[in-house]
């Protein structure tokens, strides 16, 4: 039985070889978390990527070698797993035959399907990885990120609250996802910046990213009377978080919850419960740059879905890598990577210009949910409204 | 002091709703030997119908458990009867399998239907606080609290006390010598999946009221499930009671003494040593 | 447990050993010349379906031969994974040695864990095992020393397509010689007896204990060194993805839609759950839907796995013809 069946084995893996990238096309491929946990990530980074392709052909393609291509961008779901990023990342390369890539989202994702790329020397551009959990993994050649810097997600609730001079007992409970962007924040950026401020951490403490209650730390940081509560997770454990606070009867006077806070889901499903929370963000549609507001709302628009800061560095990273395309006017991995790395284009998160590090910095802003909606409340410069305090 | 009653307060109550949402799992397992990868999905419907219940329609989703319960059930019995029915008896893997088949394309329905956002059940009760002495608890804690020990003690009644339940133990025991002494074991079966259907949705109703679901939160509340289902011994609904307090109180420990993070390990590895030690669960209906 | 095991294809004299022997032979030698006239694409879809063939024979000894219907192939996987990148970052062992270590690691595991599990029966068993993966996922989570949640990197390149194919058929050999030793030795009877009636034959005098352990040793090391060679080709690991019940799902679908307890149920069963995942990513808006309605489909109709139906519907054409002759 098993003599027949290799050869068969054999046929069948034969059969579907069929689809191969036509020369009259430019394809590039992307492996996005569309279901599983961060589904949600997923969904928006899919529409910034499609909308960016969609404008490049609008635009009539992308000139390679004085003809006019078209630019197709193939999809796969890698279910939150980063085997299926890596396996997917393999097809697109190996399959579709795609000549450049755009990334996952959250340092397991992205960095399984970047060093795949990386491998087989086919240039990516990707978000969704915060510096150190990207620069930390290697020396890059042909993977280039643009995200935030942790140190300045970790900083700016500090500067925020101490800027708006606002009375507080400098007493300090930290809670955080062990997830590598949340160790980073949490475990050892909270505490040294702390310390840096003269605040006192009175707990301190971290767990899964997918645990669901939190009833004794919050329990443990009520007790200890801190003012202030800084937690980094992400928006299911966001909102489990907001509501176990509530029913523990805690009031802190600032309420800091980065990452989970920022979608607007997040202030959906907890309605008047996320007033006051505060979130460091790279993106806000009402930020200065070009196309900012117009890119919200087209989302809103199109999905009529509350939309996500994701959808504004997804969208960039596609533009950033179209454009260097255009500017190789070539095909070949070699001068499209170089072509990346000389970037230097004011886009609508700003200013985008890759370091020796292959790592574009995107400034953080602190935002505050208030009656609702979010309102940009640090720096004073970009400020739309005036910090809420204490949390009502 | 006053965290440590909150925090161990707070785990008793959520035990018996964990209970609850276990009390569907441990009948389908008992009766019909079906491990049903499904069961988490199957809460994640009961938090939607919730949801969409409240903002829809604007009935209060405490209120409308009976309806949800009712939907689910009838929503139930002909997926046991097309898809589960034609595999008993054939081991435990087919049907097993088929759950799991059910679970992926619930999970797919999810996100296509109602987009990968993450939700919460938002009313007043739901995030406001009760304090005795030293100990704070949610509101929502207490009544669901209530609920699913009455909704337990009622399905302990019903299998103890009538006609039915007898035909249940029957099954349970030896659904061949059961259909031999004349019970109809098919139409158990089939009243067991959709009454278990029935109490999984009204726990995955209080799951969402008390902490926020997003398509794929099935995976997560299917091993708390089964943690209890397996402690309190399969098919013991008393047994689901103390199991489900008994796992709520241990996980509160271990989130005092060694922080959240160790929570669901903590509850994992007590688990583990009790199925060694007393592999027949804590009180079992097969002795 | 109501594995459905039949006679059917299998090996019980010496000779029929020997050709079945040597029809393996050809398969692994087929494989292990896949890069010289496949290319890249197909070379990585081979080592997908050899990393999980070995799953779901390893999955198919413990089930199909003893009655063991596991769940906690991810924990093994994990395991072996983390031993490699471990030892190869921090030691200068030979690669091929650290493969051994990673198995000897997977059965260490099973050895450790068998007191308590094997006095689970059936459904406890199954249980249990998912209950063991998930404590060992939530371990490696919270163990910062072990890179926490944000898991570990190779510090070195990691061998190249074809050298990673060559060495996934070597796992698949060393496995298919596990399961011809299982086969053709006296252990397979023993296997067997303890499969059908564990009581009686306890009374027989196999100590049914002992061949558990040496069933559930033997699959546990060889889906260790699987986890492994995953781990070697993916460079990067982290628990969720290691220890993921995705591992458990597969190895379990794999040997249920190819046949319980067929001998060639693993590699056909490998074969369309690794294929149809490739082909249904392609729709990424209902790739989830359509594999679960495959499986239900499979379930409903062939539950005794495609080798089974395969089977049924050759012995039913006989049976005709013999009527019309």
């Amino acid at each position: 039985m098993l003599r027949r069946t290799v050869p068969t084995a054999a046929l069948l893996f034969a059969l579907f070889t069929a689809p191969v990238g036509l020369a009259d096309e430019i394809v590039i491929g992307a492996s996005l978390p569309l279901s599983g946990a961060l589904a949600s990530f997923g969904a928006f980074q899919r529409w910034g990527y499609e909308r960016a392709v969609a404008e490049a052909n609008s635009a009539g393609g992308i000139a390679i070698g004085g003809k006019r291509l078209p630019v197709r961008i193939v999809i796969r779901d890698d279910k939150t797993d980063a085997n299926v990023s890596a396996g997917n990342v393999e097809t697109l390369i190996s399959r579709e035959k795609a000549v450049a890539l755009l990334g996952s989202c959250t340092p397991a994702l992205v960095n399984a399907g970047a060093l795949v790329a990386e491998r087989h020397r086919v240039p990516m551009v990707t978000g969704c990885d915060p510096r150190r959990a990207f620069t930390g993994v290697r020396q890059w050649k042909y993977v280039w990120d643009l995200f935030f810097d942790e140190a300045d997600l970790a900083e700016a609730p500090f500067k925020a609250i101490t800027e708006a001079g606002v009375a507080t007992n400098k007493r300090v409970a930290i809670l955080h996802d062990n997830g590598p962007d949340g160790q980073v924040v949490g475990g050892q950026l909270w505490p040294e910046l702390a310390k840096k401020y003269g605040w006192e951490v009175v707990v301190s403490a971290s767990f899964p990213v997918d645990n669901s209650q939190f009833t004794s730390i919050i329990a443990d940081a009520k007790s200890n009377g801190a003012d202030i509560l800084l937690v980094d997770a992400i928006t299911p454990q966001a909102v489990s978080i907001r509501k176990q606070i509530a029913t523990a009867g805690y009031r802190p006077k600032v309420l800091v919850i980065e990452k989970g806070a920022e979608p607007a889901q997040f202030g959906t499903a907890l309605g008047a419960l996320a007033d006051g929370v505060l979130v460091g963000g790279y993106w806000d549609p009402s930020s200065p740059y070009p196309g900012a507001k117009e890119l919200m709302a087209a989302y809103e628009r199109e999905t009529r879905q509350p939309g996500s800061q994701h959808i504004a560095d997804s969208y960039v990273a596609a533009k950033v890598l179209l454009a260097a395309i255009a500017a190789a006017g070539s095909l070949g991995a070699e001068p499209i990577d170089s072509a990346i790395g000389k970037t230097d284009a004011t886009l609508v998160v700003g200013p985008v210009r890759f370091d020796a590090q292959h790592f574009a910095r995107l400034p953080i802003v602190s935002v505050q949910w208030q009656k609702g909606k979010t309102v940009v409340v640090w720096p004073a410069a970009a400020a739309g409204g005036k910090l809420l305090f204490p949390v009502p | 002091m006053e965290a440590i009653a909150s925090s161990l307060a707070s785990g008793f109550l959520l035990g018996g709703i964990f209970a609850l949402t276990a009390l569907g799992l441990s009948l389908v397992l008992g009766v019909l030997r079906l491990v049903n990868l499904a069961h988490g999905d199957l809460l994640v419907i009961g938090a939607y119908a919730g949801y969409f219940l409240l903002t829809v329609t604007g009935i209060d989703p405490l209120l409308g458990l009976p309806l949800i319960a009712l939907a689910l059930a009838l929503l139930a019995a002909p997926l046991y009867h097309f898809l589960i029915r034609p595999l008993m008896g054939r081991g435990v893997e087919a049907p097993m399998m088929t759950m799991f088949g059910v679970s992926i394309v619930l999970q797919n329905l999810f996100v296509v239907g109602f987009s990968a956002n993450t939700r919460s059940i938002e009313t007043g009760y739901s995030t406001s606080s009760l304090t005795v002495g030293p100990a704070t608890v949610g509101w929502i804690y207490v009544i669901g609290f209530a609920i699913s020990v009455a909704t337990v003690v009622a399905a302990h009644l019903v299998v103890t006390r009538t006609s039915f339940g007898r035909d249940l133990r029957a099954c349970a025991h030896d659904s061949v010598a059961a259909a031999v002494i004349g019970v109809n074991v098919g139409r158990v079966r089939m009243l067991t999946f959709a009454a278990g259907a029935a109490c999984t949705a009204a726990g995955g109703t209080l799951m969402g009221l008390a902490f926020s679901f997003t398509p794929s939160s099935g995976a997560g509340f299917l091993l708390n499930s089964f943690a209890v289902v397996v402690l309190g011994g399969l098919g013991s609904i008393l047994g689901t009671l103390v199991a489900g307090i008994t796992i709520g109180v241990l996980q509160s420990l271990g989130g005092v003494l060694l922080g959240d993070g160790y929570r669901d390990l903590v509850a994992l590895v007590v688990f583990l040593a009790a199925l060694i030690i007393r592999p027949q669960g804590l009180m079992s209906m097969r002795r | 447990m109501a594995a459905t095991f039949t006679e059917h294809g299998r090996a019980t004299t010496r000779r029929g050993l020997l050709l079945t022997a040597g029809g393996l032979v050809v398969a692994l030698a087929a494989c292990a010349a896949a890069p010289l006239y496949f290319g890249d694409y197909e070379t990585q879809i081979l080592f997908r379906f050899l990393v999980g063939l070995v799953l779901a024979e390893a999955w198919n000894l413990m089930a199909g031969y003893t009655g063991l219907v596991s769940l906690g192939t991810s924990s093994a996987v994990g395991l072996g994974g983390y031993v490699l990148i471990g030892l190869l970052n921090h030691s200068a062992l030979p690669l091929g040695l650290v493969l051994v270590v990673a198995a000897v690691a997977g059965a260490v595991l099973a050895a450790t864990a068998a007191p308590g599990l094997m006095r689970l029966r059936g459904l406890y068993f199954t249980v249990g095992t998912l209950a063991l993966a998930e404590a060992l996922r939530l371990v490696m989570i919270n163990a910062e020393r072990f890179g926490g949640a944000s898991g570990l990197f190779l510090d070195r390149e990691p061998p190249v397509q074809s050298e990673l194919l060559w060495i996934a058929t070597g796992l698949l050999a060393a496995t298919w010689l596990v399961l011809l030793l299982a086969d053709g030795s006296r252990l397979s009877v023993l296997l067997r007896a303890v499969r059908d009636d564990e009581d009686v034959a306890a009374q027989l005098g196999v100590r049914s204990y002992r061949v558990k352990l040496a069933v559930f040793a033997a699959a546990s090391a060889l889906m260790a060194a699987a986890g492994g060679v995953q781990a070697l080709k993916l460079g990067a690991i982290e628990p969720y993805g290691m220890f993921g019940l995705r591992w458990s799902i597969d190895a379990l679908s794999m040997v249920i839609i190819g046949g319980l307890g067929q001998r060639a149920g693993p590699v056909v069963g490998a074969a369309v759950v690794v294929i149809s995942a490739e082909l249904l990513a392609d729709y990424p808006e209902a790739h989830l839907a359509l594999t679960g309605v495959l499986l239900i489909v499979m379930m409903r109709f062939a539950p005794r796995g495609l080798v089974g139906l395969g089977a049924d519907i050759w012995a039913r054409r006989r049976l005709m013809r013999g009527v019309a002759s």
